[in-house]
Formats: C-alpha cells, sequence, structure tokens
C-alpha cells in the first residue's frame, strides 16, 4: 500500500509504503514498511519508492562522469577532490596511455596541484577509496568551471537531457557536467560563456520550480 | 534575589497552564554557506545551528573505518546570560555536547559515509533554560536540512517541578527555584528516547506525570520540525502548481 503520491514533499521519517514495494534511494524499511530517510520528491516507479534529495553532498558510484581538482600527489599518481567526502585517486599511467617510469619522468609535468581533471569513476571499493579514469588526455585546458550544489545536477540536465541542449544550442558553447557539481563551460564568445554560467546558477537557485528550461531559453535567445 | 512565588493561580510566571510550552518558531536553511543549518526560538532562547558534512575527517587518525563521526558542539554566546559568559567550551557545554551528540547519533545513518565526519554546531545566541533540548530539536532539522539520511528527526523538550506542580518546559526561573528539571529528546515516529536527565527529585508518580507532559510537548515541537523542512521548499513547489 502506498502513503504518498508520486513527487510528492516529503520529510525524514515518513511512511511512504507497506507490503509488496522496494526501498530506492533515499529510503528504508524498517519492520517491513519504507519510509524516507531525506527530505526531498518522492519517485514511485513501479514496484520501486525512492526520495529524490533537495540537499547532499557528491557521494561516487561506478560510472559517473566527473571534474576533480588535483589536491596531492603521490608516487604514482594524483588525489583528486570531488566535491565529496571522498577523494579519488589517479594513476599518471592512465592518464597519459602508457607506462610510466616514475623514476624518469616527473609527474608534476603532466599535472599540479589545482588543475582540474575530467575523469570517470571506474571503481569504489568497500574501503571508499575511488579509483578514476580519465576522459581525456591531460588536465582541462580551457573553459570556465561552475561549482553547484551536486543535488542540483539532475535539473542541469534536464529531462533527457534537455536543459543541456538548450544551454548548448541556444549559446554554441559546449558543456561538460561532472555529476559531482562541477560544470565546465566552453565557448569562444566569453559573453555567452558568461550568459551559461548566470543560467547554471540561476537553475541551482530555482532547481524546484518547474518550466526553468522554457525560462532559461527565453533568457539565453534574448542575447542573440 | 528573593524566591518569587511561581505558580499563582494555577498559572506560571509568563501566564502559562503546566502543561504549555513557551512559543516556539522553528526555520530551516537559514545559514547559506553551511550544508544545513536552523534558527529555533522557544520562549526567549535562541538558538542557531550549523550542519557541515559529511566531509573527509581530518585528523585522518580520527576517522572510523566503518562509519561517519558525529562530532557536537554545543556553545553560548557571551552575550546569551545576563552576567557575561566566559568564552569558549568550559565544563558544562563540554558536556552538553557529548550528550547532544548521543542524543543525535541513533537517528543518523552513519554507516553509509564511512571515514567521514558530520559537524554540527549548536550555538546559543540568548539563554532561557531549556536549551540542550531547543539545540537538539533545532540540530535535527539542520540534519535534515543537510540532506543527511536519517530515521527520523529528534525532538528535545524539557519537563519539571516548580511549586510542587508537574509542569512542562521550565523558564529561566523555574529552572533555577523549581524542585525538579528533567530534559528528555524523543524519536518520535517509534517515541524512543535519546536522552534523558534529570536533576531535582520526583516521586515515581510525579515522572510518570512529566514524562506523559513531556511527551505531549514533544508531539507540537515535531509538526513544528517537520513544517520547517517542508516551508523551505514548499512555497515554491506552490507556485508551479
Amino acid at each position: 500500500m502506498l502513503f504518498v503520491s508520486n513527487r510528492e514533499l516529503v520529510v525524514p521519517g515518513k511512511l511512504l509504503a507497506e507490503g509488496n514495494y522496494v526501498a530506492g534511494e533515499g529510503a528504508f524499511v524498517e519492520d517491513g514498511k519504507i519510509f524516507s530517510s531525506v527530505v526531498g520528491l518522492t519517485e514511485i516507479r513501479e514496484r520501486s519508492v525512492s526520495v529524490i534529495s533537495l540537499q547532499g553532498r557528491y557521494i561516487p558510484r561506478r560510472g559517473d562522469k566527473v571534474i576533480g581538482i588535483v589536491v596531492d600527489t603521490h608516487p604514482y599518481g594524483w588525489i583528486l577532490d570531488l566535491n565529496s567526502p571522498y577523494t579519488g585517486n589517479l594513476l599518471a599511467s592512465e592518464l597519459v596511455g602508457r607506462r610510466i617510469d616514475i623514476f624518469k619522468e616527473d609527474l608534476s609535468k603532466l599535472l599540479r596541484m589545482g588543475d582540474a581533471v575530467l575523469a570517470e569513476v571506474r571503481e569504489v571499493d568497500d574501503r571508499w577509496r575511488v579509483f578514476l579514469s580519465p576522459l581525456q588526455r591531460g588536465r582541462i585546458k580551457e573553459g570556465r568551471l561552475v561549482e553547484i550544489s551536486p543535488a542540483k545536477v539532475p535539473r542541469v540536465i534536464g529531462r533527457r537531457g534537455s536543459m543541456l541542449r538548450v544551454l548548448q544550442e541556444t549559446t554554441g558553447c559546449r558543456l561538460e557536467v561532472g555529476i559531482n557539481g562541477r560544470i565546465l563551460v566552453k565557448g569562444k564568445d566569453p559573453d555567452k560563456v558568461n550568459a551559461v554560467v548566470e543560467a547554471i546558477l540561476l537553475i541551482e537557485k530555482e532547481a524546484h520550480l518547474s518550466g526553468l528550461t522554457d525560462r532559461i531559453k527565453a533568457k539565453l535567445e534574448k542575447l542573440r | 534575589m528573593e524566591r518569587p512565588k511561581l505558580i499563582v493561580d494555577g498559572r506560571r510566571l509568563d501566564g502559562r497552564r503546566p502543561d504549555e510550552l513557551r512559543p516556539f518558531r522553528i526555520k530551516a536553511g537559514v545559514l547559506k554557506r553551511a550544508d544545513g543549518s536552523a534558527y529555533m526560538e522557544l520562549g526567549k532562547n535562541k538558538i542557531l545551528v550549523a550542519v557541515y558534512g559529511p566531509k573527509e575527517m581530518h585528523p585522518r587518525h580520527l576517522q572510523q573505518s566503518d562509519v561517519a563521526v558525529l562530532r557536537c558542539r554545543y556553545n553560548m554566546a557571551p552575550f546569551s546570560v545576563e552576567e557575561r559568559k566566559r568564552p569558549g567550551p568550559d565544563r558544562r557545554s563540554m558536556e552538553i555536547s557529548k550528550v547532544i551528540r548521543e542524543a543525535l547519533e541513533p537517528v543518523l545513518f552513519l554507516h553509509l559515509y564511512p571515514r567521514a565526519v558530520i559537524d554540527v554546531f549548536i550555538e546559543v545566541l540568548q539563554a532561557d533554560a531549556g536549551t540542550r533540548t531547543a539545540g537538539i530539536t533545532a540540530a535535527s532539522v539542520a540534519l535534515a536540512d543537510a540532506g543527511i539520511p536519517m530515521r527520523d528527526l529528534v525532538t528535545g523538550i524539557s519537563a519539571g517541578k516548580v511549586d510542587g506542580t508537574v509542569v512542562l518546559d521550565l523558564m529561566k526561573e523555574e529552572d533555577q527555584w523549581g524542585e525538579a528539571d528533567m530534559p528528555i529528546a524523543v524519536m518520535p515516529r517509534k517515541k524512543l528516547i535519546t536522552l534523558l536527565q534529570m536533576d531535582g527529585n520526583f516521586t515515581p508518580e510525579e515522572f510518570r506525570q512529566a514524562f506523559d507532559l513531556a511527551f505531549k510537548g514533544v508531539e507540537l515541537l515535531y509538526e513544528a520540525q517537520k513544517e520547517a523542512l517542508r516551508e523551505k521548499y514548499l512555497p515554491s513547489l506552490e507556485e508551479e502548481r
């Protein structure tokens, strides 16, 4: 039996369902009943009940595309900040795609502190060590990096990428969206890049409102 | 100061009946830079709570390999009481920090974030008795506001005895001159107690009465907590309809 409707705002401890249902993300089971564990909007898909959190930090998961920032080096590679409680590990040999003799090569020529890297989470082990695979050779060389709350990233992408399409097609900019809340905006015209950055910050602020895609579209089209 | 008469014709110093709470107000998400925050007023108490995390734990040797660590800091501002309080932690606030931590820990899914830390800062801006329970009440709203998974909220309130009458939610004068003060914190959904302290004396019968009163107060505060969390998002969610 369900006790909530789809896309209903719930708070921790709210009874969501009982009986033949499965608890998804943001929900937990106690005495055979499903409760919400976060503040968020319910999502009911067939037998699964989950709650999409409206807040919270990024937690790494295998397959996520992220943008990390180098905070430390170790003999074989780097430690990257992922805007998360957990840092990521990146191997030097993976970054350049060949064997590296660490006694002959200087790793600081490849990446330095503060450099940003586009990567994919290859594995998260049971000790919460995060291993990254680079999606590009080397560091990110151009573009503007915007940081927003990771909980708001799905809105920047939109339903089946609709928002992302609007942001890119109306301005001609290229976006790389890290699920960890870091977004890279690349474009030739600095005014357009600024407009996209502004738009992203607006999306973050008004993430819970609907009709956002159309409003962003109107705003960006005015620019042309 | 001479001890005033605390209950006259069944009314307390501020006109409340024995089973009434002071007026209260809870607001979630008041601090922009914190991951979660809450502000609470309970009578003359004014309490601000900020939550940071889960984040990486430094120093590393304090990390727990299987769970996140919860750190709480209860602090009274120097101006929160009539006579200036010497700033910084003291015996009392360190003890209160510890019992608040233990009151909050049972609701959090700490095993979801091994090696991480969650920081809770409870700042008492103005104190008028019952700050630890109000701090707990506000802190659980701030934790939920930070998006940290929880089984339930935690709600705290105090009950006590003044002039031989069992009363709910003691104010400063009653705390000072009364016969007993019992702070209590509860996970309201399953009615599980996470904090229970007492100073002074109750008879077993009075204890039961105080207990029932406290649970009555908890129900009201629990609703306000949930409302505070909903209120942060609902106005904008309504707009879209």
